[in-house]
């Protein structure tokens, strides 16, 4: 509750720093005192419109007589992080798998994790427009594309993370198991996954945060109406004539992303008890 | 060395097989180039066309140190001013948190508005914003949490703040610092070329990717991806050994076996 | 042939990339059940690795070994033995019972067979009221004794335990003692205890075996003649001083000769 309030605070001063520099602007007529050159970003409401009236424009309608701009940007939400949940169970599924498998088999670790590793720092999200017209391609529906893109971001962090997680019990914790002439299987259920919950929950919160990116870039070249990334194409679009409305979107986005990041904190949160939570990795 | 090649052969022959099977698959299935270009396509699209892409992709790397180098130092002096004051904590870490939770890139419309899409510095700005928040609750974590046991000997050296800091606080902050360099570089390279996914010049590796796979240049569209790849691995070798010659000292750089 | 560990010519090396470890060599050693026996030496003298090897966490290189009349490995399947580290290693994700459970729970034991067992362990090492709670809201004696408690379930003929109230401070490490000493006469159960505490070693011993180091060898055994049952006394009698100093000169004897 203490974090919600001081979230809330800095947002406020956020908020009165934007108005600020805009009221200094207004004051100085757009340059700045003594160097005198043009303040960039530009202050005036064309480029930075006031806070009340980016609110505004969420409450206004979107056009003439159709419903407001909020209703049009959550159902774009809503199906943005429709994408980015499929995208997220599948890459969560295969992540976990390929980090068993690499548990389970040295030679396929060794063979393949390099590459796990360097594949984390390439730029992966540059596939996404080739993934969505290859989808066209293959005449599949845009969504899936889309939601394979949020599923390959997720996966690295979920199999990587798995990996350490499923090795993290220690020493003397595999000899216990190995008095009790523990099965592999009996290993694997009772003893290493649960000592990797706390690793593979750190991933998924991560991923969770990357696959409503993925799912937000998929949507740009995909070149359909209903996501968060066209209403942010849209909105650019016509940022000269109506600026809110591009803030709004992007406000929305934000708030997506925290609710499915949020989400999954709080199934964290009901899964492990606090000692076990926030594994440093 | 021995260890090395020890260590190389399996990646080595995983590497050999995957792409062979492509190629393989690719020619004796005759996959039509813009549903799966063969790996020889791509490497000869990646060598032709070096003229071009690499240029792109210095742009883009431009903008993406540009942006790695504002929003690092933004940071670095926010973990410090955070760590210094304790009440700044309570505000800036839930903050930082949340923000983390956010689709940044969702602003690089609002940044190629402000500073201009033409503008290099509006990409700059996206990848700023990315990379600020992980440097800095990396760097004040490290700045903050140190052993009590260190600064109660500091203390009974009667240390200056100024020594405590020098000797304590930003040595333990290093490996954190490091840490969050390893994110913080290919979010930069990300965040550079989604920035351009939105609109700006087109001399650059985002907008080149996306046009040649709009025209079905799926070659083209590889071998520009291939590019990112060897300038994101290349960034990201440059912290590693940067890590090792600032703190050769470092547990988790000693040698393991 | 009535030897709950007898093990003859047995010795250990490891191979790793520094070269090749002695570790054990030419380890004679029979135990009688009932017996409780403590390994004492030097750190690097083995008598971890001998103990992991009666355990069959390790293979022999060369000897034989018998654990309760069987092959090792027979013995460990059999669960003919519960074991104790210096760390407790309970599982952070399960209460004190479930904890306890484990073993059972693993050999296929019917859920509320291993419940009631469980908490008749609990009973014995007094931490009863402490079923429900999970293990990071136990102090590191406690810890401890759900370990102990935890190796008991399967009513093993021997319980092998490494250094277990190693990290323990000195009055736990006393009051722990006595505890053992108490479930120790309680269940008949055998005990080979590691430990590097001569003090320890001697108080709770039927016999100590002394060991020394490179190779790892036993050069003394020594019978602990106190009278059962031990208490606080005990720890004040001049018998015991005796007996620590025995133990005392025949580990530094070797250090001597060599």
């Amino acid at each position: 509750m203490r974090r919600v309030f001081a979230f809330l605070v800095v947002l406020a001063l956020l908020a009165i720093l934007w108005e600020g520099y805009k009221l200094l602007g207004a004051l100085w007529g757009g340059t700045w005192p003594i160097l005198g050159t043009e303040m960039r970003p530009r202050p005036g409401d064309s480029s930075m419109p006031h806070v009340w009236d980016v609110i505004a424009a969420l409450f206004a309608p979107a056009r003439r007589n159709a419903e407001p701009l909020i209703l049009t940007l959550f159902v774009a939400t809503l199906y943005t992080l429709r994408e980015a949940l499929v995208g997220f169970l599948v890459g969560a599924l295969v992540g976990f798998s390929i980090g068993v498998v690499f548990v389970r088999s040295l030679s396929a670790e060794r063979a393949f994790m390099p590459y796990v590793v360097a594949s984390q720092t390439i730029p992966i999200i540059a596939v996404a427009p080739m993934v969505v017209v290859w989808g066209r391609q293959l005449e599949l529906p845009g969504w899936t594309m889309v939601s394979i893109i949020a599923a390959y971001l997720t996966f690295f962090p979920v199999a990587i993370n798995t990996v350490r997680g499923l090795r993290s019990p220690e020493a003397t914790a595999t000899e216990l198991f190995d008095s009790y002439a523990a099965t592999p299987w009996q290993r694997l259920t009772k003893l290493q996954i649960p000592s990797a919950l706390p690793y593979i929950f750190t991933a998924l919160r991560v991923s969770a945060a990357a696959s409503v990116v993925g799912a937000i870039v998929g949507e740009l070249p995909a070149g359909f109406a209903d996501g968060l990334g066209r209403a942010l194409l849209q909105f650019n679009q016509t940022f000269a004539a109506d600026p809110a409305k591009l803030y709004a979107a992007v406000l929305m986005s934000a708030l997506g992303g925290i609710v499915f990041v949020g989400a999954v904190a709080l199934a964290e949160r009901l899964t492990l008890p606090s000692a076990r939570r926030e594994v440093t990795t | 060395m021995r260890w090395l090649r020890h260590r190389a052969v399996a990646p080595i022959l995983a590497f050999v097989a995957v792409v062979g099977l492509w190629e393989l698959v690719v020619k004796s299935l005759s996959i039509e180039s813009f549903i799966l270009p063969a790996p020889s396509a791509i490497w000869s699209s990646f060598v032709g066309n070096a003229a071009t892409i690499w240029p792109y992709g210095l742009r883009t790397l431009g903008e993406a140190l540009g942006g790695l180098v504002i929003g690092t130092v933004l940071g670095v002096l926010a973990a410090a001013a955070v760590a210094r004051w304790t009440t700044l904590r309570l505000g800036a870490m839930p903050f930082a948190a949340a923000v983390n939770a956010m689709p940044i890139v969702a602003t690089a419309p609002i940044f190629n508005q402000l500073f201009g899409s033409t503008n290099p510095v509006s990409k700059m700005a996206v990848v700023a914003v990315m990379v600020f928040f992980p440097v800095m609750a990396n760097t004040t974590r490290g700045l903050a949490e140190v052993d009590p046991s260190e600064l109660e000997l500091m203390r009974a050296m009667a240390a200056s703040p100024y020594t405590v800091l020098r000797r304590v606080r930003i040595p333990n902050a290093l490996p954190y610092f490091f840490t969050a360099m390893k994110v913080a570089v290919p979010l930069s390279l990300i965040g550079a070329i989604i920035a351009e996914y939105f609109g700006g010049p087109q001399n650059v590796l985002g907008q080149y990717i996306v046009n040649r796979a709009q025209l079905f240049q799926f070659p083209d569209a590889w071998a520009a991806i291939l590019v990112s790849a060897v300038l994101g691995i290349g960034m990201y070798l440059v912290v590693l050994v940067s890590e090792r010659l600032v703190m050769p000292w470092h547990v988790s750089l000693r040698a393991t076996e | 042939m009535d030897y709950i560990v007898d093990a003859q010519k047995l010795s250990k090396t490891f191979t790793g990339s520094s070269g090749t470890v002695h570790a054990l060599a030419d380890i004679d050693l029979q135990i009688e059940p009932g017996e409780f026996v403590s390994l004492i030496g030097p750190s690097g003298c083995g008598k971890s690795t001998l103990l992991r090897l009666i355990g069959d966490l390790l293979a022999p290189s060369s000897g034989t070994l018998s654990v309760n009349g069987k092959d090792p490995h027979r013995a460990r399947v059999d669960g003919d033995y519960g074991i104790a580290f210096q760390k407790a290693t309970l599982l952070d994700w399960r209460t004190v019972r479930r904890n306890v459970e484990l073993p059972l729970e693993l050999a296929g034991v019917p859920a509320e067979e291993r419940r009631s067992r469980a908490d008749e362990l609990l009973q014995m090492v007094n931490l009863a009221e402490f079923a429900d709670h999970y293990p990071w809201q136990l102090s590191g004696g406690m810890q401890q004794r759900v370990a102990i408690a935890r190796a008991l379930g399967q009513r093993p003929p021997l319980l092998l335990m490494d250094e277990p109230f190693g990290a323990l401070d000195e009055m736990t490490r006393e009051s722990m003692q006595q505890e053992l000493m108490r479930i120790w006469r309680d269940t008949g159960t055998t005990v080979v205890f590691v430990t590097h505490s001569i003090p320890e070693a001697v108080f709770l011993s039927t016999r100590v075996v002394v060991m020394s180091a490179r190779p790892g060898r036993i050069t003394h055994r020594i019978t602990v003649d106190l009278p059962q049952p031990r208490d606080f006394e005990v720890r004040e009698s001049p018998r015991f001083f005796e007996l620590i100093t025995e133990v005392r000169e025949a580990l530094r004897q070797r250090e001597v000769t060599v």
